[in-house]
């Protein structure tokens, strides 16, 4: 059932992605999904969905498979090291952990893209629409709550 | 931990080593078949956004539509107006050419620019004067008879004295029984034909026109129609009320026109 709802959410975070935009940016709400996994499962949980989650993004974009597998696997797991052992978590935290992976993950997939792939756009252009996709996903680092362990 | 650092960096080179396998062929997409849904999910989304929005839309659409033919209707009703108003002048002015090509004795026509300030006497100011050739006494028809007579004249306005003035009189003469009298004016709405012999058999309805013997009005202008006769028991004369052919409170224009 969980992974069900996971699998749900995910696929909810694409149709989302595709159908909305603000400035002509997508929002990127698979990096929150990648970022939740880790801080609530811990490194493995992370790596795993964000990468499969990166997988799925990077099918439906046709152009290389592999970009959002190593961005979204590499955000949910640093997400789950940083709130592990690294920081002690406050919305404020979260809200700054969320925003710095958000532009890891758009830097990661604009690299390894220009690398393997084509250049999908300008480095300014890039930076602007990276930057606009951290600012849209503030508001939801304040509700990425850490697992208190009882 | 070391476990977990392994896994990373076995992730990572996965990663790197599938990206670099892709580079020179066909890209491996394994989740392409979600695409589908995808657009599923985009179709239904864009359903339910127009299902919202369209009653909106069409509403505004609606009120748009309604502004404009509200405007049109403003628009053509001022039309209408300007069309009617120049339609009504036309025919005044038809009227008027009529008679001036009738009357040998036309001098002009003249537009009534106000009433006069007396509220006792009723007048009329005209806005031509000595100017255009207008004497005093000269005769003010219309197309339907007698207005009046000129009291006053200035270089380029004149004063008319109309036929209701209590100071107004006229030669008249009945049209069927070309009886004569005198039509006076009486203050009123109303004017009166004076000394008409107590036994002459006047009808109301009866045409009372001028009957020029008064060597000021040209004979044959129509005055007004008899509204009222009564014979007192005793006495020479009959007493006839007359309503004037012109109502005052609708004259616009009149023609000026030299005396008999």
């Amino acid at each position: 059932m969980r992974y069900l709802l996971w699998a749900v959410l995910g696929f909810l975070s694409l149709g989302i992605q595709g159908s909305i935009s603000f400035f002509t940016v997508a929002p990127n709400l698979t990096v929150i999904l990648a970022c939740y996994a880790g801080i609530h499962g811990g490194e493995h949980k992370g790596l795993f969905y964000g990468s499969l989650v990166g997988m799925i993004e990077d099918s439906l974009s046709g152009a290389l498979l592999g970009p959002g597998l190593l961005s979204k696997g590499l955000a949910g797991y640093l997400a789950a090291v940083l709130s592990g052992k690294l920081l002690v978590w406050t919305p404020f935290a979260g809200v700054v952990t969320l925003a710095a992976l958000t532009i890891f993950d758009g830097f990661a997939v604009y690299l390894t893209r220009c690398l393997f792939h084509a250049k999908p756009s300008g480095i300014v252009a890039a930076a602007v629409a990276i930057m606009t996709q951290a600012l849209l996903n503030l508001p939801f680092g304040i509700i990425l709550k850490k697992k208190t362990k009882t | 931990m070391h476990r977990k650092r392994l896994l990373l960096f076995l992730f990572i080179l996965f990663a790197f080593g599938l990206m670099t396998y892709q580079a020179n062929r066909q890209p491996i997409l394994p989740f392409q078949f979600l695409a589908e849904p995808l657009h599923i999910l985009f179709n239904l989304k864009e359903s339910a956004w127009e299902f919202v929005t369209s009653p909106f839309r069409r509403m505004l659409i609606r009120e748009e539509e309604n502004r404009r033919l509200m405007d049109e209707i403003m628009k053509m009703r001022e039309e209408r107006q300007v069309w009617e108003e120049t339609r009504r002048e036309n025919e005044k002015l038809r009227a008027l050419l009529a008679l001036k090509e009738r009357e040998r004795h036309y001098v002009t026509s003249a537009r009534v620019i106000a009433r006069g300030t007396d509220q006792w006497s009723h007048t009329l100011v005209l806005d031509k004067g000595s100017a255009d050739g207008i004497k005093k006494d000269m005769v003010a028809v219309t197309e339907q008879g007698l207005v009046g007579k000129i009291a006053d004249v200035r270089e380029s306005y004149a004063s008319l004295l109309l036929v209701t003035d209590i100071s107004f009189s006229a030669a008249a003469r009945l049209q069927d029984g070309r009886t004569e009298g005198i039509l006076s004016g009486t203050g009123s709405k109303m004017c009166q034909l004076k000394y008409i012999p107590y036994d002459e058999d006047v009808k109301p309805g009866g045409i009372v026109i001028t009957s020029g013997l008064d060597s000021l009005f040209p004979a044959g202008i129509p005055l007004g129609h008899v509204a009222k006769v009564s014979r007192k028991e005793s006495g020479l004369f009959q007493y006839i009320e007359v309503v004037p052919s012109v109502d005052n409170t609708k004259i616009e224009v009149v023609a000026i026109i030299g005396g008999a």
